[in-house]
């Protein structure tokens, strides 16, 4: 009989066809400190299932709703650090936002570039989306992608310098418009909210390309065959048929590339002039050095990720999606 | 003799739903056992409990005549072979053999010779080195197996293992299996949905529905003597005679069907006379004639339908009673054509009461 | 079969996808041209064509500190993102578990709420505790910020591996943590690779949190922000061309990975 164990006690050497297995594992398995250690949590349940949750229910609580749960804290005290006699609670900071238009000025223009940088993306990538994901052939569609892509593996840093190299007064688009004579003095392009738009969108279309492209390349061709079959034009199959279908990489992107954009620090930093000062600036200037007005800082966080987040909710229910997929 | 598994009054259920319902099932060793019932009727879970991967929700479970029902799945001797195979994607053949004799800590060298003693046994010893996504169906399903087997379990569980293959590759692994079954010794147990999978290979089929065993037996028994409608229905093709219980005499029932009087075997009944029985009669068993017998009941009917069937002709028979039946006629036998009078007998015993 | 899709003004989408590229590549390809102009100011066009910016570069202790710096960061992160991010991801995917979606929501936190808002609720959080700005810090910071794409990758991963093949290893006799390690973790390799890259990758790149919550060490980011806002210099071109061509090697590499590991 073959499939018999007791055959292997007695088998010879055989010559290893290169061959590696990992009887170790047996040993340590069945080895006195492995079976009162590891063995113990593996073969309980309960243990195992503690052990399960306790690391990252721990590191959810303090490290993901821990920091924004002492912000909002801050953001109520008179003081910080508290001034001897423990902490006066109040709603001050933000009743100082409110007031203060120096303040709520660039809250609301860092809102509306926003708003107006993702809708400038989505009509601006829509179309690149489309075309990689249905009109390159499958076999070369990596390929189109990765063109695309791989300018996003520069960091936002220098992807933000080669922004500032490319419109300069003295950069690639200002020489090549005096070398073709269309100007004699450069036109100023820098430090201004175009530079700040070009820069942000050129940081951040990807988070528009990606979900629109996976979101499209998912709509079967034969559903648009079908509305062509039946009689809608070519606009009319992109109305009725494709941008309904896309919805929800739209809604991903536009919610991906809102969040991102309204949080973007080191363009405005580099990019931004004394005109087109946004908000991340403001409230960053808070927070500098040893100043003490960390809670107005903290309570501006708090309005800033309120808003920002309300409003991609609201998007969410009017657009009519369910789940916004970070990838 | 010990069973080598007992299920004792075992239950699982899942919220409201009872998956297996008061099941009480002992398997002799050495034998090739068939679990068979419709999708849904609790076959995965009777073979996952005894795996370890759900807990009774009340009974025990014996397994060479020691409680196993709280056991983990690793502390159990008994090996899976599962419906998508399951093999580790990451792994090659000859690692994927190996992997529940690594886990016994063995020898290298004994590894080896094993797993390629395994390999050999269903001819894949030259696809030892390729991974699991580049062998077709039917290899990958051997693999599963040898993986299984390797251990040296106690019994051997596989769960519709062949349902992924195509007609005729499933005949053939059927036939292999049943040889491996033969050769190792093993107790096999088989689930499936196909009846005649199930008459193909086992020993002993449990018929299963809605959570409970139908009727246990060998396959000729379950295919010659049905217990209930629901065994003769989902085994073969069966006609049914109902009517009043007119006398029972000698082992034997006569019912009164639509006018004529038939005999049908008790088959372990007791019917009461004067109540309403069923019994099944198979299509094979009638005896499609031209003439009326001079011996022996019959009933007349009309051919109404004939399909050719390659080795047989399926005739449907409206009969002047107002019943139909199907039968099979042998070419040979007779010619006959749809819309010819025939009449119809069988032997008394190849009629079966059934108990509802 | 023809398709309609291609019945859209064909042309047009072409014209739009290759002046995107454009878009894309022209800046970083002309800031990397600068690099090799042999002159001291960042301006067009080049006459002169020299590789004695690389050399400066690579000689510029600061510089290769601050690589080291940041690479020491990213490691760490990676690290510690990693081994969280799976163990959250199977938390998730655990059978029984209650409020799935919930924690789910919250492990994704870090990456909806916005950049600079994340990095100030770190910095104030690690002032309540107490905890010192510098290496510690920073490297919370990222691996914070790291985890929610770790846990997606993962759970994208687990979503997709057979529930039978962890049956199948615990019936071949291996109990709950050997099964772990021999099934789940080399099935997850693919996402693993990948979440690795994205960390690595982000964590070199990140500028915000690094600028809350750094101490007086350099990394990379902070130090090119540094030098461009201190005036330009074809150095700084050939220090991002460097930086530009590691970063996007290791990117290429990893989709190349993971694209092929996928079939
Ligand atoms: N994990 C589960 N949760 C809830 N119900 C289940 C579960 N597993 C099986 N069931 C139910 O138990 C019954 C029996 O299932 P199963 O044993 O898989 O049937 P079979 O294998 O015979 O097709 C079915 O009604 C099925 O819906
Ligand atoms: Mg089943």
């Amino acid at each position: 009989m073959m499939v018999d164990s007791s055959m292997t006690e007695t088998a010879k050497v055989s010559p290893r066809a290169g061959p590696s297995y990992a009887g170790w594992i047996g040993k340590l398995v069945a080895s006195p400190l492995y079976a009162a250690t590891i063995g113990l949590i593996a073969n309980s349940h309960k243990t195992r299932l503690v052990l399960l949750l306790a690391i990252p229910l721990v590191w959810i609580v303090t490290l993901h709703i821990g920091p924004i749960y002492q912000m909002a804290r801050i953001s109520i005290m008179d003081n910080y650090p508290p001034a001897p006699g423990g902490p006066v609670y109040t709603l001050d900071n933000y009743r100082l936002f409110f007031q203060e238009p120096l303040y709520f000025m660039p809250f609301l223009r860092s809102i509306i570039f926003a708003v107006c940088v993702t809708a400038t993306t989505l009509i601006v990538v829509y179309p690149v989306a489309y075309y990689v994901a249905k009109v390159v052939k499958p076999e070369n569609r990596t390929r189109a992608l990765l063109l695309l892509l791989t300018p996003f593996w520069a960091g936002e840093l220098i992807r933000t310098f080669s922004v500032i190299m490319f419109l300069a007064n003295r950069g690639a688009v200002n020489v090549f418009l005096r070398e073709i004579g269309l100007i004699d003095r450069p036109i100023i392009l820098l430090y201004n909210y175009f530079s700040l738009s070009f820069g942000v969108i050129y940081l951040i279309s990807l988070f528009m390309l990606l979900p629109l492209y996976s979101a499209i390349e998912k709509i079967p061709s034969s559903l648009v065959d079908a509305a062509a079959d039946l009689g809608a034009g070519p606009w009319q199959r992109f109305r009725r048929v494709i941008l309904p279908l896309s919805k929800d990489g739209i809604i991903s992107g536009c919610s991906l590339v809102y969040l991102t954009s309204i949080g973007v620090f080191a363009a405005p930093l580099l990019l931004g002039g004394p005109n087109s000062t946004i908000f991340p600036e403001i409230i960053a200037s808070l927070f500098h050095g040893s100043s003490d007005k960390w809670p107005e800082g903290a309570a501006f966080s708090i309005l800033m990720l309120a808003v920002s987040l309300s409003t991609v909710g609201l998007f969410m229910r009017v657009v009519g999606g369910r789940t916004v997929k970070l990838m | 003799m010990q069973p080598v598994v007992h299920f004792r009054n075992v239950n699982k259920s899942y919220g409201s739903s009872l998956a297996v319902d008061n099941l009480d099932l002992a398997i002799e060793p050495g034998q090739f056992v068939t679990l068979l019932g419709p999708s849904g009727c609790g076959k995965s879970t009777t073979l996952r409990m005894l795996g370890g991967f759900e807990t009774p929700t009340s009974g025990e479970i014996f397994l060479d005549g020691q409680e196993i029902s709280k056991l983990p799945p690793n502390k159990r001797n008994v090996n899976i072979v599962f419906q998508d195979y399951a093999l580790f994607p990451h792994l090659n053949v000859r690692r994927n053999v190996a992997f529940g004799l690594e886990l016994k800590g063995m020898a290298s060298d004994a590894i080896h010779k094993r797993t390629m003693e395994l390999l050999s046994l269903v001819k894949l010893t030259d696809f030892a080195e390729r991974m699991p996504g580049q062998l077709s169906g039917g290899q990958r399903q051997r693999v599963a197996l040898m993986r299984a087997l390797a251990p040296n379990p106690n019994v051997l569980l596989l769960d519709e293992p062949l349902s992924a293959l195509d007609a005729k590759l499933r005949q053939q692994m059927q036939i292999e299996l049943k040889s491996i079954q033969k050769t190792t010794g093993k107790t096999f147990i088989f689930v499936t949905h196909d009846q005649e999978e199930a008459l193909t290979m086992s020993d002993v089929v449990v018929v299963m529905n809605a959570g409970r065993i139908e009727q246990m037996g060998d396959p000729h028994t379950l295919y010659a003597k049905p217990r209930s409608r629901f065994v003769a229905n989902f085994i073969g093709e069966t006609n049914f005679i109902e009517g009043r219980l007119k006398a029972i005499d000698g082992g034997l029932a006569a019912i009164e069907w639509n006018g004529s009087v038939v005999h049908a075997n008790l088959n372990g009944q007791s019917p009461s006379v004067g109540n309403t029985v069923a019994a099944a009669l198979r299509p094979e068993a009638i005896s499609v004639l031209s003439q009326k017998p001079s011996n022996t009941i019959a009933v007349s009917g009309r051919i109404t339908q004939s399909i050719f069937k390659g080795d047989h002709t399926s005739l449907t028979i409206s009969l002047n009673n107002g019943q139909s039946v199907v039968a099979q006629l042998d070419p040979v036998a007779l010619s006959a054509v749809t819309g010819d009078d025939v009449w119809l007998t069988w032997r008394e015993n190849d009629a079966v009461v059934l108990a509802d | 079969m023809r398709s309609y899709f291609s019945d859209f003004p064909k042309t047009a989408l072409q014209a739009s996808y290759w002046l995107f590229v454009i878009y894309l590549l022209l800046p970083l390809a002309l800031m990397m041209a600068i690099s090799f102009k042999d002159a001291n100011f960042v301006a067009f066009p080049i006459d002169k064509w020299t590789l004695k910016w690389y050399a400066q570069v690579l000689q510029d202790k600061q510089f290769l500190e601050a690589c080291l710096y940041s690479i020491f960061i990213a490691v760490m992160t990676t690290l510690f993102a990693t081994i969280i991010g799976v163990w959250i991801a199977l938390l998730i995917s655990a059978e029984g578990i209650m409020a799935r979606s919930v924690i789910f929501a919250l492990a994704c936190l870090p990456a909806v709420v916005p950049g600079l808002i994340n990095a100030i609720s770190l910095r104030i959080f690690i002032r309540v505790l107490d905890i010192p700005t510098g290496t510690g810090a920073i490297i919370l910071g990222h691996t914070v910020h790291a985890v929610p794409f770790v846990v997606i990758m993962v759970l994208t991963r687990l979503r997709s591996m057979p529930n039978n093949l962890v049956d199948a290893a615990r019936d071949l006799g291996a109990d709950s943590f050997v099964a772990f390690m021999r099934v789940t973790l080399p099935y997850l390799v693919p996402a693993l690779a990948g979440g690795m890259v994205f960390c690595v990758l982000t964590s070199i790149d990140d500028f915000v949190r690094t600028f809350f919550l750094g101490g007086y060490q350099t990394t990379l980011p902070m130090l090119i922000f540094a030098k461009v806002q201190g005036g330009m210099s074809p150095e700084i071109n050939a220090m991002a061309t460097l930086v530009l061509i590691v970063t996007a090697a290791i990117g290429l590499y990893a989709e190349h990975f993971t694209r092929r590991s996928r079939m």
